[in-house]
């Protein structure tokens, strides 16, 4: 149990009071001398039983009666899971607050969504355990932003609805540089959240990192868990997973593809409307879903021949979860795919060239070019996709152009030099070349994700049918995507906040390996490359909400309808926004569909060592987390009072007769 | 009145002025050595006529009635009742628990007031009277005689007892029962603090020896209404152990105790027929004499 004026608590030894006075009362006796003695004997005799438990029972009502009274004066809170955390009043009171898409699901029955819930319940209970000062930490925006009251949280657009995922580490890192930079006192930290295992990556290492970072902490810090870890079995959501412009002789078309994920999958056969909406014209298509995923592939929708860019909104009837059941998307007439190869040898740069100008589609155009790396400083990088680098890694200016093109977006192949030097970029050094005249394979390789992932139709790519004659070492942080029998990495790419860097350790020359000849695996490796560095040229841009790499923010115009929150918070909505002359598709992100919960034992986990303390509520939930019951201990006193009369109450005396005669 | 001009503090003269109207009857047949008031088991001179009875030879011829021979031409002999006087046993307690009073006096004050008047007026219709005194068993002990000596005698043994020592009552009643020959008047003044049973045979074996038997039961007010305050040690006055209580607590569970022993005593009394009178010490001592002479008096004529 805890209390809020626990101080009170210290009156609790007068609890004894009773026994005390008892036991003065005793020695204060008197001496008499008697002479009826044999009825005092026969009395002494009859007080077993009953009448002595009556005078136990009497101490005890008594005890029980002043027990009530400090406990009652102590405040007591009757939400057990606090523990004694809400003892005393907190220095800082720091809330996490997931304002996820996964945070907008209803419970069932109410209109409540776990968000609104955990908020209200949240203002409830600060406002009835108090604090120094209210700091609140978003998962959108991650900034700290000191709160006047509990009841701010109601009303703070920062604390409402956002499309972009939460990152729990980040939100916790933030609430730690916060402590330490501001020398608080004692502190809580409360986390609303759902526990989506994408929200929380609680494989992540970092958390281990803060974990320690918090225990070192002398003043203590105190973890309060609301969570939310309900799913809704029937939710539905909606994505688009891919827009194109398409023009033929006679019509524009917008090819859309979809994924409607079904929580819970189920083989039974359920219909589904979905609705179609670009430039205000809206169209409706009905479908069957089926299993965990429907996916369906370049619907077509007819535009005006003239329009050659605009946006749209895919939605679904509303379900448990509003917010994942629209997506917006923007088209545009697709950009030219400007691919750039730096090769220091023509029998690489010939594939090179062959794999980076076949378009996979007629629509697309095309545009290998070939640079000499001293040449590079005449390059305008704006509209380049994809750099294919084959040759010493680049130092100077070279090098930086490449970090800025990396930091817009841009994606960079690297392919080892013949004659490896001490360079280095992006963390990463060529060493020296191995293997001989036995070719070699590729033992392992990541087919889930990345340039190495299975096609669309679920197909692997043929990576193992790769033989690689000559690689070349690299030293570095790096992730392997496919790793040569033996261990050595084929592909590797290097983290990096945007864009992508991959070191490919070998080349497609005929000496070297059978990229070229089997050249199924390099034209999907390069044009997967090419893909992902021109979605952020283009003049529309699908964006994951939260991430806006390339973009300024400030510069946005809300286009689509039903706008939330403020212009601030513009990368947080889904939505469709203005930049200039370019369309920005702002949607939830792909992992908000992932409806994992982490493990009850796993969330443990994470929080051992630290004072935490976890509470399961639902969404809609009316019961407050925490209520006094100073009333019932009020009332218990009462009754422990009364039932102290009642035994207290003499027996009715008989009428006695003295003096009689017989 | 006081051979010797001495003054007792448990007599008063006023007292014993106004009760020496009341006489002290037996409710039973005295068997005495003089012509009394009393009445005797066997024919007397008395002007109260008993009965006729059939003229055997030998009796005396004076007796006969000469009217009745008249009318029946039978010879009867008048006989009268028989007056006498009756020995008056007085049996004091004198064990420890007499000693208690919780307000102007002692139990055993008391006892002294009633014995000493009851002797006086006994005296004075020419009743023998003897007083024993009892604790751990008869203490002391006065044969009844009938001179005014004797009286002075038992008035010194009242001045001197003293309470002490545990209570022997029913041991010393069996004693007395046996060892007075011819039929008396016992009356015991006693707080009686032990088992009705036990005083039933007492009361028993009194009857059967044909002896006229009342009791004055003394108790204390504070004895029965059992009220006090703060916690108490309660000393035993007979020596045994003590007892700690919060009176509160007990208090009614002692006078559970005390009720169920009076109710017994009240049983115990009614099958023995014996003249019981329980008497609460702070009452006036000439009204409970009054009360028992008086109640007496009404009984008198049993023969």
């Amino acid at each position: 149990m805890s209390f809020l004026q626990q101080w009170m608590l210290a009156g609790l030894p007068l609890v004894a009071l009773p026994l005390i006075i008892h036991l003065i009362n005793q020695r204060r006796f008197q001496t008499i001398q008697w002479g009826a003695m044999m009825f005092l004997l026969a009395a002494h005799r009859m007080s077993r039983g009953y009448s002595r438990i009556r005078q136990w029972l009497i101490m005890l009502f008594r005890m029980l009666a002043i027990a009530g009274l400090v406990i009652a004066a102590s405040r007591p809170l009757a939400s057990g899971w606090l523990g004694l955390a809400a003892g005393s009043r907190a220095d800082t009171t720091i809330i996490l607050l997931d304002r996820s898409p996964s945070m907008q699901q209803r419970g069932a029955g109410t209109g409540d969504s776990k968000l609104e819930t955990g908020r209200k319940q949240l203002v409830s209970t600060f406002q009835t355990l108090g604090s120094g000062h209210w700091v609140l930490i978003d998962s959108a925006n991650h900034t700290p932003q000191e709160l006047e009251s509990p009841a701010a949280l109601q009303t703070l657009p920062t604390a409402g609805p956002a499309s972009s995922s939460a990152d729990l580490p980040v939100m916790l890192q933030a609430a730690y540089d916060y402590i330490r930079n501001n020398n608080v006192g004692r502190t809580e930290i409360w986390i609303c959240s759902d526990l989506r295992e994408s929200d929380w990556t609680a494989e992540s290492g970092r958390w281990a990192t803060l974990r320690d970072a918090f225990l070192e902490f002398p003043q203590g810090v105190r973890f309060h868990l609301l969570a939310y870890p309900q799913t809704a079995p029937a939710n539905v959501s909606i994505r688009v997973t891919d827009v194109r412009r398409v023009q033929s002789d006679e019509a524009a078309e917008v090819l859309i593809s979809l994924r409607i994920t079904r929580d819970g999958g189920g083989d039974e056969k359920v219909p589904m409307q979905v609705q179609f909406e670009i430039d205000g014209a809206r169209s409706v298509m009905n479908v069957e879903l089926t299993g965990l995923h429907t996916d369906f592939k370049d619907h077509r929708l007819p535009i005006e021949k003239s329009t050659k860019r605009g946006w749209g909104r895919v939605s679904i009837p509303a379900d448990a979860n509003p917010d994942d059941d629209d997506f917006y998307f923007a088209f545009d007439v697709p950009p030219s795919r400007r691919t750039i190869i730096v090769t220091e040898e023509p029998q690489s740069e010939r594939p090179l060239k062959l794999v980076s100008g076949i378009a996979p589609d007629p629509a697309l155009t095309m545009k290998p070019e070939v640079f000499a790396a001293d040449q590079l400083s005449t390059l305008e990088w704006d509209d380049v996709s994809l750099i294919l680098w084959q040759g010493a890694l680049p130092t100077g200016a070279i090098a930086d152009q490449l970090r800025k093109f990396v930091d817009r977006g841009g994606e960079v192949v690297f392919m080892p030099p013949r004659q490896p030097g001490s360079e280095e970029l992006f963390g990463i050094r060529w060493t020296d070349w191995a293997g001989g005249d036995d070719p070699t394979v590729v033992e392992t390789w990541r087919g889930d994700e990345d340039l190495l992932g299975r096609t669309l139709s679920g197909a692997a790519l043929p990576v193992g049918q790769l033989e690689i004659r000559k690689y070349c070492g690299l030293t570095g942080e790096h992730t392997p995507l496919a790793t040569l029998r033996g261990g050595a990495p084929l592909v590797a790419r290097v983290p990096t906040k945007q864009g992508g860097v991959y070191f490919l350790a070998t080349t497609p020359a005929i000496q070297d390996s059978s990229l070229a000849t089997n050249g199924v695996v390099l034209y999907a490796f390069v044009q997967r490359a090419l893909e992902a560095g021109v979605a952020v040229l283009g003049k529309a841009r699908q964006l994951n909400a939260g991430i806006t790499a390339g973009e300024v923010p400030a510069e946005w115009t809300r286009i689509s309808d039903g706008g939330q929150g403020l212009s601030t918070e513009y990368p947080y909505h889904r939505g469709v926004y203005s930049s200039a002359d370019r369309l920005l598709a702002v949607n939830r992100p792909a992992a908000e569909d992932e409806t994992r919960i982490l493990a009850d034992a796993r969330v443990t986990e994470l929080f051992r060592g630290l004072d935490f303390v976890r509470v399961n509520d639902q969404a809609g939930s009316l019961s407050s987390l925490i209520q006094e019951i100073w009333r019932a201990f009020m009332t218990l006193m009462l009754i422990a009072l009364i039932l102290e009369a009642a035994l207290c109450l003499p027996k009715l005396a008989r009428p006695n007769s003295t003096g009689g005669t017989a | 009145m006081f051979p010797d001009r001495q003054t007792r503090s448990f007599l008063d003269a006023t007292v014993l002025s106004r009760l020496a109207g009341v006489p002290l009857f037996a409710r039973r047949p005295m068997q005495g050595n003089v012509s009394g008031r009393h009445a005797s088991p066997h024919r007397g001179a008395s002007v109260e006529f008993a009965e006729y009875r059939k003229y055997v030879p030998g009796d005396d011829l004076r007796r006969l009635d000469w009217r009745a021979f008249g009318r029946s031409d039978r010879f009867y002999v008048k006989e009268f009742e028989a007056d006498t006087n009756l020995r008056c046993c007085l049996v004091l307690d004198t064990s420890g628990s007499m000693g208690f009073g919780s307000k102007d006096h002692t139990k055993i004050e008391y006892a002294r007031k009633l014995a000493g008047t009851i002797s006086y007026l006994a005296s004075q219709q020419g009743d023998a009277v003897g007083l024993g005194c009892v604790a751990n068993g008869l203490v002391q002990n006065l044969p009844p005689r009938r001179n005014a000596a004797h009286l002075r005698l038992i008035f010194d043994m009242l001045e001197q007892a003293q309470p002490k020592g545990e209570t022997q009552l029913a041991t010393v009643l069996h004693e007395i029962a046996e060892t007075i020959r011819q039929r008396a008047l016992v009356i015991i003044l006693s707080d009686l603090f032990i088992e009705p049973d036990l005083l039933a045979s007492c009361f028993q074996h009194l009857r059967f020896r044909h002896h006229d038997v009342a009791v004055f039961h003394l108790l204390d007010p504070l004895e029965l209404d059992f009220q006090f305050r703060r916690p108490m040690r309660f000393v035993d006055m007979e020596g045994g152990p003590s007892i700690f209580a919060e009176p509160n607590d007990i208090a009614d569970r002692y006078t559970k105790a005390l009720n169920l022993y009076l109710d017994q005593m009240k049983k115990v009394v009614l099958e023995s027929a014996v003249d019981y009178h329980r008497v609460t010490i702070d009452e006036n001592y000439e009204q409970v004499l009054v009360r028992f002479l008086v109640g007496r008096a009404q009984g008198k004529g049993l023969r």
